[in-house]
Order: structure tokens, then C-alpha cells, then sequence
């Protein structure tokens, strides 16, 4: 490589050829796909979870439950695709229970090599990892409720569902609408180590994002000039979508990153 | 108080549920460890659910014996000791000086370093950068390039701030000076924090694969996340062969014979079992640092 001084100038050849190659394209959209389904798809369910973990009475029940849901939060990516794997695999268990639930006419076969299923596996195992994890700032949230307004409700006769409705969740809107705006950055920025461990050679081509193909092009094929073009699309990208939702959280909540 | 008859439909229902929601986030785990303790030919059948089948500890001998395996739990070891050391003293020391009184610029400094944690370049620029710097097949790539975590120091640095400022003034009308009020006093009062900067940092270093597959060729370099993926895509390579060698059986093709089920099950429970004993102990810490991450500024 040349430098800057001594390299030719290309103009804007490589982000034309972003804009030509169909294969890029899919990966925009579907690394737009991915972000969307985990950031929107995935966002009640720990706000569920806390509710759900609030409402036990048992301590010690609750504390043992907290804990194991954290627990695939602290293994790496990869541990979680290897568990995933021995799960779905053939002979795995995964094939088990739907072959007691379907019946005799069961083929077992192993959901990871058919790209239909990548999407779900892609979001379900985000969930498992995170959920426990994500769900400790609304405990914290529902934590810092003023117990009378729930000992006022029970005056008059509210149930459990029912406070939950009517003192929990308006309790916490503000956390939950600030943890959503800040994940909005989020949207164009699909894990790169999760779907690059979930990828194999019969899902490869159909489920390729940013980050996986800037990985293939770039540094398996040497086309730096390429990647980086591309790779700079989703940073430029990235970064306004993180000054848009910084400014959203803002404007509500006078609450900023920086 | 009496309990309402919904109010026990309700209580029964969400302890099921939970209960539900302890064997799902289990039951593979506690798989895993199953198939690791059974004879290796005898996990191929399938159908192991919680308990091994036959039991054997032969897998964790042929894990543990691998000179593959010590090796990469030897870089593991080496990276999370040095990569934790040298980020807590970088954040630290950069925590502490944006928050002295009269330093100067400290607004502009803090912006400057916050523009590379939002904004980068991307992949391949690293990758060239390193390759520049020489750190491609280098140790250092595991330590230096991730020594500076804005977001750590700003937890450092919040903390820092909140602590009261007549602390240092006494302990200078006491006679400390600069050096002495910064390891004597201030790091003291800040060790829950850097216990929490310390645990992030560790269990990021220990849990780390990318950085091995973008910048590491070397396999006395690769850590032991690195060599469970390979582990894992290796069985996935071996699966398809085995379909393929199924769909035209009259051409019988050689398979290469794989890692065993149950080897790969061993090695995935060394490399996850310090997390899994250490993080029940350690999560109000990580907590912590939640909690001021969350409370910027």
C-alpha cells in the first residue's frame, strides 16, 4: 500500500460497485432485517421478565431464578453457538421433542444448514443470551417505585394484574422508553459474531450481512479497497442513526450519551 | 392479609414459569455436561438428556492431554492476567487525571477520546493499521488495542467525581502530596469500582474469539474460545460430509474421523466452567457497573 500521497485516486468507483452488486445489497437490507427483528421483536420481553421476577414473594426463590437467568450472558458468543449446535443437531434433543410431538412420520433433520430458519435461531438465541441480563435496569426501574402507591391500590382493591398495569408500567415508561431510543443505534449493526458462528456453508450465501461479508471480502479475499467502502456505508449509517436517537432521547428526557 | 383466589392462580402460574424459564436457560448447559462425562462412541447414538449413559471421564483426559489445549488455555490465561493489568491502569490513570482540579481542557479531552468509541472506520482499516504496526501474529494484539474502554473510564471517572473533595484537601493539609494522595487515598476508596472495571474487562479478555479470527494465523497464539470455534465449525464440516455421504451412498467417501461429540462437550465446559462458578459470586458488581453506565454524565 501506498498512502495517501501516492495512491491513485479512484473516485467513487468502489461505492458504485456497492450499488451494482447484488450480493451487497441483499446484505444492507438484511443486516437492516436482523437489527430490526432483534432491537423491536426482542425489547418487551425483559420488561416482562421484570415485572414477572418482581412479582415473586419468595426471596430466595427469586434470587436463584435471577441468577441462572443471567447466566448465558456471561458466556461468549461462541460457547452459546456451540450449545446451540449440539441442540439442534440431528441427534440432538431439539429433534427428539419434535419427533415425540410430530410423531412416526418425523425426518430428523438439522434446522441450522436450511437459511429459512436463520432468522428465528438468530433471534431466539439472542433472547436466551440476553434477556436475564437486560431485564436488571428495569428491576432496578420498578425498584425504585414508591412503595404507597401500591398499598393505596391494595386499599382500594386492586389486584396484582392489576397494579402491575396501572402503578408498575407507568412507573417505569421513562426507562423503558430511554432504553429503546438508545438501542435504536443498533438497528444497522447486527452482531457480527453471532451470525458469523450461526453461518455455514448451506446458509452462507442467503444470510450474509455488513460485517460478514466486509470479514469474506476483505481479509479472506484481500479486497480492502472494496470492504472499506462498504464497511464505511454502515459506520456513516450507524452513526446517524446514534445522533438521531440521541437526539429524540434528548429532547424528551434531557437525558444524552454525551 | 387474606389472599384472593386470582392472586393464587396468579402466584402458581408465574412460579411455573419461571421455573420453565431455569430449565431452558439449563437444560443445554446440563446436556453439555452430560455428553462430556459419556463414552465418546456412545453419545453418537443420541438421546442423552441430563444424566450420562455410560460414564466415563476419558473425553476430559484427551481434552486436558492435548498439547493444542494446554496451549491455548495458556495464551487464555496469559491474555485475561495482562489485558486486565494494563486496562485498569491506563483507565484508571485517565479516570483520575480528567478528574483533578485544574486540569486543564478536560471537556475537550474527554470529547477527543469519545469520537473512536462511535465512530470507526471499520474492519479493514484496522486490520491494515495493525498489520502496520506488527501486531498481526503478535501477542500485544490480544492487550494493547483494547487497553482503552471509553466507556470504563467514564464508570472510573463518575465515580471519582462523586467522591467528597474535602478527602483531599485534608490529606493535604495533612502533608500528602499528589503522589501519596492518589495511592494512599483515592485508590483505596475507588476499589469497588475498579473491582467492577476488573471483572468486565476479564471476562470480555477470557471470552474474546474475533480478534483471533480477523488478526491470529498462529496456532500457538490461539486462545481457547478461538479453538472451540474451530471445534465447532470442524463438527458442523463433518455433519455436512456425513449427509453428503449419505445422499450418494454407492460413492463411499472417506470422512476424516471428527472430534467426538463428547470431546467437543468437555472442551466447551473448560472453557465456560471458570464463568459459570465465578459469575453467581461476582454479578452485583457487574450490576454495579451497570447501574453507573446507566447514570451518565
Amino acid at each position: 500500500m501506498a498512502g495517501i500521497m501516492s495512491s491513485p485516486w479512484v473516485g467513487l468507483k468502489h461505492f458504485k460497485t456497492i450499488f451494482t452488486y447484488p450480493n451487497m445489497l441483499q446484505a444492507v437490507g438484511r443486516t437492516f432485517i436482523y437489527g430490526c427483528v432483534i432491537v423491536f421483536g426482542g425489547f418487551p420481553f425483559p420488561i416482562i421478565l421484570a415485572l414477572l421476577f418482581n412479582e415473586l414473594r419468595n426471596m430466595k426463590f427469586k434470587k436463584v431464578v435471577q441468577t441462572i437467568s443471567y447466566m448465558p450472558y456471561f458466556l461468549s458468543w461462541i460457547s452459546v453457538i456451540g450449545l446451540f449446535y449440539s441442540f439442534l443437531a440431528i441427534e440432538g434433543t431439539f429433534n427428539q421433542i419434535m419427533a415425540k410431538i410430530v410423531g412416526d412420520g418425523y425426518e430428523a433433520k438439522n434446522i441450522l444448514m436450511d437459511s429459512r430458519y436463520f432468522l428465528p435461531i438468530i433471534f431466539i438465541s439472542h433472547l436466551w443470551k440476553n434477556v436475564g441480563w437486560s431485564s436488571v435496569l428495569f428491576l432496578a426501574a420498578i425498584a425504585g417505585i414508591d412503595p404507597s402507591l401500591y398499598e393505596a391500590a391494595t386499599m382500594d382493591g386492586c389486584g396484582r394484574i392489576r397494579q402491575i398495569w396501572s402503578i408498575t408500567l407507568p412507573c417505569i415508561k421513562g426507562t423503558v422508553i430511554i432504553v429503546l431510543v438508545m438501542s435504536l443505534g443498533s438497528l444497522f449493526n447486527t452482531n457480527f459474531e453471532q451470525v458469523y458462528g450461526f453461518q455455514n456453508v448451506y446458509t452462507q450465501e442467503q444470510t450474509e450481512i455488513i460485517g460478514t461479508l466486509v470479514y469474506r471480502q476483505g481479509i479472506e479475499n484481500g479486497k480492502y479497497s472494496l470492504s472499506t467502502a462498504f464497511g464505511l456505508c454502515q459506520g456513516v449509517v450507524t452513526l446517524f442513526l446514534l445522533i438521531t436517537s440521541n437526539a429524540i432521547s434528548k429532547r424528551l428526557f434531557d437525558s444524552s450519551i454525551w | 392479609m387474606k389472599i384472593s383466589r386470582s392472586e393464587k392462580i396468579f402466584n402458581i402460574c408465574n412460579i411455573l414459569l419461571m421455573l420453565f424459564i431455569c430449565v431452558i436457560t439449563l437444560y443445554p448447559y446440563l446436556n453439555q455436561l452430560a455428553v462430556s462425562f459419556n463414552e465418546g462412541m456412545d453419545s453418537m447414538r443420541g438421546g442423552i438428556t441430563i444424566f450420562p449413559r455410560r460414564f466415563t471421564v476419558s473425553n476430559y483426559a484427551a481434552v486436558l492431554k492435548s498439547a493444542d489445549f494446554l496451549g491455548a488455555l495458556f495464551i487464555s490465561v496469559l491474555r485475561v492476567i495482562f489485558a486486565t493489568f494494563i486496562s485498569v491502569v491506563v483507565v484508571y490513570s485517565c479516570a483520575y487525571g480528567l478528574t483533578r482540579k485544574g486540569v486543564p481542557y478536560k471537556r475537550g479531552i474527554t470529547l477527543y477520546l469519545m469520537i473512536p468509541a462511535y465512530i470507526n472506520a471499520g474492519v479493514i482499516p484496522v486490520y491494515i493499521l495493525y498489520r502496520y504496526l506488527h501486531l498481526m501474529n503478535n501477542f500485544l494484539v490480544y492487550i494493547l488495542p483494547g487497553a482503552f474502554v471509553f466507556y470504563n473510564m467514564i464508570i472510573i471517572r463518575s465515580f471519582l467525581q462523586e467522591l467528597p473533595a474535602s478527602i483531599e484537601e485534608s490529606a493535604q493539609i495533612d502533608g500528602a502530596n499528589d503522589i501519596q494522595i492518589m495511592f494512599r487515598i483515592i485508590m483505596p476508596l475507588s476499589m469497588p469500582v475498579i473491582a467492577t472495571v476488573v471483572l468486565w474487562v476479564a471476562v470480555n479478555a477470557w471470552n474474546d474469539w474475533t480478534t483471533t479470527l480477523m488478526y491470529v494465523t498462529e496456532r500457538e497464539l490461539y486462545p481457547l474460545q478461538y479453538l472451540m470455534m474451530r471445534l465447532i465449525k470442524e463438527s458442523e464440516t463433518a455433519q455436512q460430509m456425513a449427509v453428503q455421504a449419505t445422499m450418494n451412498k454407492g460413492a463411499a467417501i472417506q470422512i476424516s474421523k471428527p472430534t467426538s461429540e463428547s470431546v467437543k462437550a468437555a472442551t466447551l465446559i473448560v472453557t465456560t466452567i471458570p464463568i459459570i462458578m465465578v459469575y453467581p459470586f461476582l454479578q452485583k458488581y457487574f450490576i454495579k457497573g451497570v447501574m453507573l453506565g446507566s447514570v451518565k454524565e
